[in-house]
């Protein structure tokens, strides 16, 4: 009796294990990243503050002399500063990044749509993305517009 | 229930090679539903674990003697109480404890991930279980607790159930057993989960700040539970064996502080890799050392390789372990260096009288303390090896290295504190020093004063009152300021500054409880004894106490037949307390034990032995110590679990930054931080 209640534990962990590969769901998708550099620039900056407020704190609570302070200060500053620099630089890449995904994205969609022949050029073989009485590319009468 | 077990073992097994394979290949085709699986893998593995688990207690308590397992390690008559403990009182079940709570981490750890750690996760899995593999294979073709009883006959194999089963070993009946070894185990095991983490980090290339801060948490857990594990077992040393003292540098009490040190030693330096971006691998090899430590710990336990008073479960189990270990070496060091482009340092080290140089010594110091617990705890088999015959070294040895070694680091305990991130002048450090300085020298006039000639209790007291001032110097001064800032009150400045960085005034908790710890130690050096034969009437007299000899009465419970001796203590002449230590003989395991008196004290304890009587005469052989400052080693121990606890409580910081995801990385509210 407990050998067949286990034996069919064992089972019924065995489906729950292999449910997700025999899903008929395809393309459930790729695994998340989450960890990015940008994150871990966040991270970084952070820290430094976090050194910063505790230097401030040290000094205040009278733990450490003012030349170190004022030394330690220009020296967490200087590395909060460059931090943020190379924050903005991977923030602008990313916008970057962004708008070519975007376009690529608008691209890719629109090819996916059934191609009208009279948007392509005739004289240069050119496929037009949109509705358009000239060839975009050597400026040519589209045919299906003549 | 026996054939239940079994098949639970090989289900496991099954699944862990599924979590393996799932986690490798999902890790590798970026696959959200393979990964989906080998962390549903993990949960079936802990699952069957489980059943396994359930399986021989049922069997144990159920005195089910045609498991042979059963039949070596309990009794009928054994104390539901301590039936429970018979899972890890031998060899097979000890060995499917350790798996099932590797089951239960490896089970946690996939829930609390399944929102983050994402790309780490699948590597993660495969990793704890390669772990649980090694360990469910080993229980199950090695050690399986589920073997039969059988006796051979004119007909073959026929099943056996004898009457009743050999007890369990006496040493192993008292309470501290129950929670002693879980404890341990749960330390030992625990150190999987950052090595894993660190494996997963190495071979994705997810090095940045993110697999460090998880893995610091991950060890502070076990961390925690492995000193709590030692400090009980020094408990249970100190109450059972009846040798009056709680640490003999017993090969298996040494396998357990290694991954001890050097957890420690991870846990100081990975703060410098947080602040500074520094000794990134450093860091990765001690989170492999402590895993290796941990595994060596459990291997010298197991296989018997060296002889010890803990030692219970001793098999041929170690050319499998040895095999293990050097897969383990293997597997990381190579995953290590093929990484270390990805580990190079963000910062240099700005001076040598700052924060970052006061966690490396430490570090040093607790790597050269590792290495000579080692190599002490090793020469038996080093010089069989060399020589050819075993020599054994002793306490004095271990106190010869280990103490100085422990009062640099007791001294650091309290200076690191003190010291400045980057570098710290002579100004600040004249400042910070001068109080805490002036107290120990006042403490240490004292206590020459007051006859303190052993120079190393002289020390250890000395610094610890030096490291008890920077410690609370440090409240103190965090209190006042934000009294004077924030305009609270002295409690609820105390109280803000803990919760604003619990980590670090948690980590001071810690340091004031390895005070305590010291203050403990340092008693051994005044310790008395005295060891006489009595009979009813006589009298023996140690330090400032007097005990009389009132009874010897004889008697039995269903487990075990004893002596006890009725004694009662005046001190000074004032009545004091009565105490009545034991001599007990076991039935089922025929074995002697003695059950030790003990009377604590915060000043002295005093401990009563009955080591046993004098056959030819009837007296007693009493043994008493007065051991001053034990209990302070207990209390020592618990601020240190407390202090942990604390330093567990996520910061404002460590909130925000659990917060960052993909896509929000830039919500930093830079004025309100600086």
């Amino acid at each position: 009796m407990l050998l067949g209640i286990a034996i069919v534990m064992l089972l019924g962990l065995a489906v729950f294990v292999a449910a997700p590969l025999l899903s008929a769901q395809t393309s459930s998708g790729t695994l998340p990243v989450d960890v990015t550099p940008l994150g871990d620039l966040k991270r970084r900056r952070l820290v430094v503050y976090e050194n910063l407020k505790d230097l401030e704190f040290e000094y205040q609570s009278g733990k450490i002399d003012r030349q170190d302070y004022e030394s330690l200060k220009t020296n967490y500053l200087g590395e909060a500063a460059a931090l943020m620099a190379t924050t903005r630089q991977a923030e602008e890449l990313k916008e970057k990044e962004a708008v070519i995904e975007r376009e690529v994205t608008a691209r890719r969609a629109l090819r996916r749509q059934p191609r009208s022949p009279q948007y392509v050029c005739l004289k240069c073989g050119f496929e037009n993305p949109v509705p358009v009485k000239f060839c975009g590319e050597c400026g040519a009468r589209i045919a299906g517009k003549s | 229930m026996i054939e239940v077990g079994s098949l639970a073992l090989i289900g496991a097994l099954a699944f862990a090679l599924c979590a393996i394979i799932a986690g490798a290949v999902g890790g590798k085709l970026r696959s959200a539903r393979v990964v989906k699986s080998a962390e549903r893998a993990t949960l079936a593995f802990a699952a069957m674990i489980t059943v396994a688990v359930v399986a021989l207690e049922y069997l144990i308590l159920t005195d089910n003697f045609h498991a042979a397992y059963v039949a070596e390690h309990s009794n009928r008559d054994l104390q539901t109480f301590y039936k429970v403990a018979v899972l890890w009182s031998g060899q097979e079940g000890s060995l499917l404890f350790w798996t099932w709570l590797l089951a239960m981490y490896s089970a946690l750890v996939v829930l609390l991930n399944r929102k983050k750690n994402r790309q780490l996760m699948p590597y993660v899995v495969a990793v704890l279980m390669g772990v649980g593999t090694f360990f469910s294979g080993i229980t199950f073709f090695v050690a399986n607790p589920f073997q039969e009883l059988s006796l051979s006959s004119a007909s073959g194999l026929r099943p056996f159930s004898p009457a009743d089963g050999n007890g369990l070993n006496p040493l192993l009946q008292y309470h501290s057993m129950v929670i002693h070894p879980p404890m341990l185990y749960l330390g030992y095991v625990g150190m999987a989960v950052p090595f894993a983490f660190a494996m997963a980090a190495l071979i994705t290339r997810q090095l940045g700040d993110n697999w460090i801060r998880t893995t610091r948490r991950w060890t502070m857990v076990p961390w925690m539970l492995l000193g709590l594990g030692i400090i009980l077992g020094g408990n249970w040393a100190y109450a059972v064996l009846g040798w009056g003292g709680y640490w003999g540098w017993d090969p298996v009490e040494n396998a357990s502080l290694l991954p001890w040190l050097s957890g420690t030693a991870f846990l100081h330096s990975v703060m410098i890799q947080e602040k500074r971006g520094m000794l990134k691998v450093w860091n990765v090899v001690l989170v492999i050392t402590t895993f290796f430590l941990s595994i060596f710990g459990t291997f010298l336990t197991r296989s018997g390789i060296v002889s010890s008073v803990h030692a219970f479960a001793q098999s041929n189990i170690g050319p499998v372990f040895a095999v293990f270990l050097a897969i383990i070496v293997f597997f990381s060091l190579t995953l290590l260096f093929l990484r270390l482009d990805h580990l190079k340092s963000e910062n240099k080290l700005d001076s040598v009288i700052s924060r970052e140089s006061g966690f490396l010594f430490n570090n040093w110091i607790l790597l050269a303390l590792v290495f000579a617990v080692l190599w002490g705890t090793l020469f038996p088999l080093i010089s069989k090896a060399v020589q050819g015959q075993t020599v054994t070294v002793g306490a004095p040895f271990f106190n010869k290295t280990a103490i100085p070694m422990g009062l640099l680091l007791l001294f650091l305990t309290g200076a690191g504190p003190l010291l400045a991130w980057r570098k710290t002048s002579f100004q600040s450090l004249k400042r910070n020093f001068t109080v805490p300085l002036a107290v120990a020298l006042v403490t240490g006039v004292v206590l020459f004063a007051a006859g303190v000639r052993h120079l190393y209790a002289w020390m250890t007291l000395f610094l610890s009152a030096f490291v008890a001032v920077c410690v609370l110097g440090e409240f103190w001064k965090g209190a006042r300021t934000r009294m004077r800032t924030a305009g609270e009150n002295f409690a609820l400045a105390v109280y803000n500054l803990t919760m604003r960085n619990t980590r670090r005034y948690g980590g001071y908790v810690v340091h004031l409880g390895i005070v305590l710890l010291f203050i403990g130690f340092a008693g051994l050096a005044f310790k008395a004894d005295i060891k006489g034969d009595m009979r009813p009437g006589d009298l023996l007299r140690v330090k400032d106490y007097l005990l009389r000899c009132d009874d010897l009465v004889s008697g039995e419970t269903p487990n075990y037949e004893y002596v006890r001796a009725l004694i009662t203590v005046t001190k000074d002449g004032h009545a004091f307390t009565t105490m009545h230590p034991e001599k007990r003989f076991y039935k089922a395991s025929q074995q002697p034990t003695s059950y030790v008196a003990i009377h604590p004290g915060l000043a002295e304890d005093l401990y009563v032995v009955l080591a046993g009587m004098d056959q030819d005469s009837g007296k007693a052989i009493v043994q008493a110590f007065v051991n001053p400052l034990v209990v302070w080693v207990w209390i020592g121990g618990f601020v240190v679990f407390l202090g942990t606890l604390l330093a567990l409580v996520p910061s404002r910081v460590e909130r925000e930054m659990a917060t960052i995801r993909p896509g929000h990385e830039m919500a930093v509210q830079s004025d309100d931080v600086i």
